[in-house]
């Protein structure tokens, strides 16, 4: 009896299971291929299109020099530098931030020494 | 003696053995006292086999979301918990833009890793714990009083992720200048927040990331790959 009670115990411990927390956020790094009503689409280093979707609570900060500026959507343009950190949702990618350098503020810090 | 009759005098039966009437004998009382308690025992078992069922049924897992009348009652047990005293405590620090970032740069530290800058509580860690961290900015949790906050901060809550503060590092004042963030969190800007992101902790993995992409948006070309996990 008390042998049984034991595996039925030990049954129960081993159900019993940690669940290791994953991070859930994606970052995006390209430029800005192509910027449409609800998302943007960035050309990655290794030439794939991704589309992110924009949401109301997107934040936009603009980097100017070593500062960030809070910025908006009309800020930002085709062809300008960005570093999307998003959380995928199904087969979409929803964007928390985007921060991105224009491409004269780009150009200007590389060819600082 | 119909169904009906049977039905009424053993219901009446039960009754008397559960509820016996005071005019019966010590012996038949003390039985039916025992019976009680057997009973309530027994009623205890089912519902700790109820509970045990219920929690392997959702595997012990903290991902679930704890139901809006174990929420309820949570909040009323802490609500009991907090001394009335506690509760009625006043800030004793004066609200200024220093205080404010003190605790801004304070909470970015200590205390986004479960709640986020913004207090939402959408992070990895708060998504994980059982129950979730609440938003701070909703009413649930700007309803409550100055000192309740404090006291929570100070104290803790037992069987959740927040622990207690209080005596382990800085000091009243601290906690006191935390309360006063909670409440601006509703009206957080975008600037304050891009402030706390850089006093956030990160690892030694999240800070080369972190670099990698400043160096790309001051213009240098992409080393890593273009999509990344990123565990925050």
């Amino acid at each position: 009896m008390r042998a049984k009670l034991f595996t039925l115990l030990s049954a129960v411990l081993l159900m019993v299971t940690v669940v290791l927390a994953h991070g859930d956020k994606k970052h995006v790094v390209g430029t800005v291929e192509k910027i449409n009503a609800g998302s943007i689409v960035v050309k990655t280093a290794d030439g794939k299109s991704v589309e992110v979707k924009l949401l109301a609570s997107t934040m936009y900060v603009s980097r100017v020099g070593n500062e960030d500026k809070s910025a908006q959507l009309s800020d930002l343009e085709v062809g300008d530098r960005v570093v999307i950190h998003a959380t995928p949702n199904g087969e979409t990618l929803e964007a928390n931030e985007v921060k991105f350098s224009t491409k004269g503020a780009a150009a200007a810090a590389k060819s600082k020494p | 003696m119909d169904t009906r009759d049977a039905a009424t005098l053993s219901v009446r039966v039960a009754f008397c053995h559960w509820f016996p009437s005071p005019f019966v004998d010590y012996h038949e009382h003390a039985m039916s006292r025992s019976n009680v308690i057997l009973l309530v025992l027994l009623a205890a078992v089912a519902l700790a086999i109820l509970a045990a069922a219920s929690l392997l049924h959702n595997g012990l897992s903290s991902r679930a979301t704890p139901t809006s009348f174990e929420a309820l009652l949570a909040r009323n047990a802490r609500h009991l918990a907090i001394p009335a005293d506690a509760r009625k405590k006043q800030n004793p620090i004066a609200a200024s833009p220093e205080n404010l970032r003190d605790a801004r740069l304070h909470f970015a530290d200590h205390c986004a890793i479960c709640h986020g800058n913004e207090g939402t509580g959408d992070t990895m860690i708060g998504k994980g714990l059982y129950p979730k961290p609440p938003d701070l900015r909703a009413a649930e949790t700007q309803k409550l009083s100055d000192g309740e906050l404090f006291w929570i901060i100070e104290n803790g809550v037992r069987f959740t992720g927040m622990p207690a503060f209080g005596g382990t590092h800085g000091s009243e004042e601290d906690s006191w200048k935390l309360v006063q963030f909670i409440r601006h969190l509703p009206q957080l800007s975008t600037d304050e927040r891009m402030e706390m992101e850089r006093y956030n902790p990160k690892g030694p993995g999240d800070r080369a990331e972190e670099n990698e992409e400043e160096d790309f948006l001051h213009g240098v070309p992409m080393q890593q790959k273009p999509e990344s996990s990123h565990h925050h």
